[in-house]
């Protein structure tokens, strides 16, 4: 029975996919239109506000602006199947080479953030909730709840203040110095203060997340049973309670990818780090409207795969969720 | 031995009300004190700073802190003490506005979702998890850089309809829990309609549990502002507030007037602590059982 059953699954899901995809990007297109702004501006630069009339209109019938919003999206979305996504406004360029151009800078901040900040957040829990009530545990609590209320752009410019400006150890911006795109250790010395502001920013909320849920475990009593067969403290947290807390960790993980990502939207501005996000917020500043569509239907599609993926992640390392796939499709049919 | 029954061995009792419970026990007294001294400088900034925190004066610009200006001068020579208290005001404002309208949508759908029939239920916390799955911060700055110029109002409201969903669900839980409660079947026997049910028996039990949510709200949209007018795509530079004087600081780092990114931020980042002092002491207390580690 498994096996047609899981191709139904995963056909659905994947069906559910591309719905979700198509939806947003009908979306984005008619906000991104009727939201107010003249996209001739970030074609022309400032001469838009010099165009006579009529130069205006061949301007706007050319970039096909004329047209009612439904043919727009019409046209954009036959082009946008065959792999052309049309040419961004500001830089004169495909958009999918401005955005391949930066794309790999974002992950490689986003995706090392990430790594970092599961790893670490894992292991300050885990040393919290062993340490619980003991001066380490409250110190850590006590920084804690400091950085998590320190924006992540004020830290990104104390950073930058410290170590840029008065300690001069690390550059100031960008991803590597002038003519110096392939030196690696040049890019790591560009990339540590972001890094560790992006780290530093989450750290604490999910660190704080493994902490609660091992400290509930520890209240449970197979821990009792662990600790009257003579295992130490460290040992029951490590082999047994780790075991129970890491699926939900690891689905919030997933859920997280988007937050930490959207994180490094801001401390790429910072940085002025050539990275998506600096371009994202500049193409809705700009009604870059080709450029935007992409650049959401690109951060959706992570939000959504991410979705699906803390899913499956629950369902499969936790057994008892195993059949609980069925009763998920199920629940949008509305008999829950 | 002259008394006939001597006590042997009990342990002493307590003498009754010897200890006063203590009125300050649990409550963040210094966070509420910092916090009330920012609120009442903000709220009463008219009366002190010395200057028109809009007043720009291109002679004195960059001056570091001292007898001049007790904060010194950002890079278009206005006064940073006047505009901290100043800027503080359209701050707070915006976090607490924005709250506002968040709960006000937050305590409609998620009171609507645990009262109304499964598919309307699921239908509006898929609508939820959404909006929590998308970082919030991202959208409120998409939406504000569509809508273009920003203004309180506009910041307020964008803030707001971005950050509800967290909130929702607590209350949908809430009123979940509550629904099936003796106290609603017995207002509903009385003939008790909908909405009676909804304001004069739910929302009053509700409240309490979602406070502390309300309490992180207030503080996540005191951190969207500034961030969004840090951007650049919240308040304007002529519109002071903590966000927009930070707007100023990128380049106040790089030249190392460090005054102007230390001091807005300085105040902002205290607000926001006393805020979460607040929310933390407002949360249930911890699990007091013994672990069995």
């Amino acid at each position: 029975m498994g096996k047609r059953y899981r191709r139904l699954y995963y056909g659905k899901k994947l069906l559910g996919f591309f719905l979700s995809v198509f939806l947003l990007s009908v979306a984005v297109f008619y906000i991104a239109r009727l939201a107010p702004g003249d996209p001739l501006v970030s074609y022309y630069g400032s001469q838009a506000e010099r165009l006579g009339p009529q130069a205006r209109a061949q301007a706007e019938e050319r970039l096909g602006l004329r047209d009612p919003i439904y043919v727009q999206y019409a046209r954009w979305l036959q082009n946008a199947l065959q792999g052309d996504f049309g040419i961004s406004y500001k830089y004169k360029a495909d958009v999918l080479e401005v955005i391949g151009g930066r794309l790999g800078n974002t992950l490689l901040l986003g995706g090392g953030g990430f790594v970092l900040v599961f790893s670490l957040a894992l292991g300050l829990g885990l040393f919290c909730a062993w340490q619980e009530g003991r001066w380490p545990d409250r110190l850590l609590c006590r920084l804690g709840t400091v950085t998590s209320c320190i924006p992540e752009f004020w830290l990104s410019l104390v950073l930058l203040l410290v170590f840029a400006v008065w300690l001069r150890w690390l550059p100031s911006g960008g991803a590597y110095s002038v003519g110096r795109s392939g030196d690696i250790p040049d890019r790591a010395a560009h990339l540590v203060l972001p890094m560790a502001a992006v780290v530093a920013g989450h750290l604490w909320y999910y660190a704080y997340m493994v902490r609660s849920r091992l400290l509930e475990e520890a209240r449970k009593e197979y821990v009792r049973l662990a600790k009257s067969k003579g295992l130490g403290a460290w040992e029951i947290l490590w082999k047994h309670c780790l075991r129970n807390a890491i699926p939900s960790y690891l689905s919030l993980m997933a859920i997280s990818v988007p937050h930490i990502l959207g994180g490094t939207y801001i401390v790429e501005t910072v940085f002025s780090y050539p990275g998506v996000g600096a371009l994202s917020y500049e193409s809705a500043r700009y009604q870059d409207y080709n450029l935007l569509m992409v650049l959401c239907i690109l951060s959706g599609a992570v939000v959504i795969l991410c979705n699906m993926a803390a899913q499956a992640i629950q369902e499969r390392i936790d057994p008892r969720m195993k059949g609980a796939g069925a009763p998920e499709a199920r629940g949008v049919g509305g008999n829950g | 031995m002259d008394e006939p029954f001597a006590r042997t061995g009990a342990r002493p009792f307590p003498e009754q009300g010897r200890e006063k419970p203590q009125w300050h026990k649990g409550k963040p007294l210094a966070a509420m004190a910092v916090l009330g001294v920012i609120l009442l400088g903000c709220l009463a900034c008219g009366l002190f700073i010395p200057q028109d925190p809009a007043y720009m004066d291109l002679y004195h610009a960059d001056q570091p802190p001292g007898p001049g200006a007790w904060f010194g001068t950002d890079s278009m020579g206005r006064d940073i003490f006047s505009m901290i208290w100043a800027g503080g005001r359209a701050s707070l404002f915006i976090g607490f506005s924005a709250t506002a309208v968040s709960t006000g949508i937050a305590i409609l759908v998620g009171a609507l979702s645990g009262l109304a029939p499964g598919w309307l239920d699921s239908l509006l916390m898929r609508a939820a998890e959404l909006f929590l799955s998308i970082p919030s911060l991202l959208l409120a700055l998409f939406i504000q850089a569509a809508l273009g110029e920003a203004h309180v109002g506009s910041l307020s409201l964008v803030i707001g309809l971005t950050s509800w969903a967290g909130i929702a669900k607590v209350v949908r839980t809430e009123v979940r829990q509550a629904r099936g409660s003796g106290y609603v079947a017995a207002a509903r026997c009385m003939g008790a309609g909908f909405s009676r049910i909804l304001f004069r028996h739910l929302v009053p039990n509700v409240f309490p549990s979602i406070l502390f949510m309300v309490v992180m709200n207030i503080r996540g949209a005191i951190m969207a502002e500034s961030t969004l007018s840090f951007l650049g795509l919240g308040l304007p530079l002529e519109q002071v507030s903590w966000g927009s004087m930070l707007s100023l600081s990128e380049r106040a780092a790089l030249s190392g007037a460090w005054w102007a990114v230390w001091i807005p931020g300085g105040f902002l980042v205290a607000t926001l602590l006393c805020v979460t002092e607040i929310g933390n002491a407002l949360r249930e207390g911890q699990d007091r059982r013994r672990r069995n580690l």
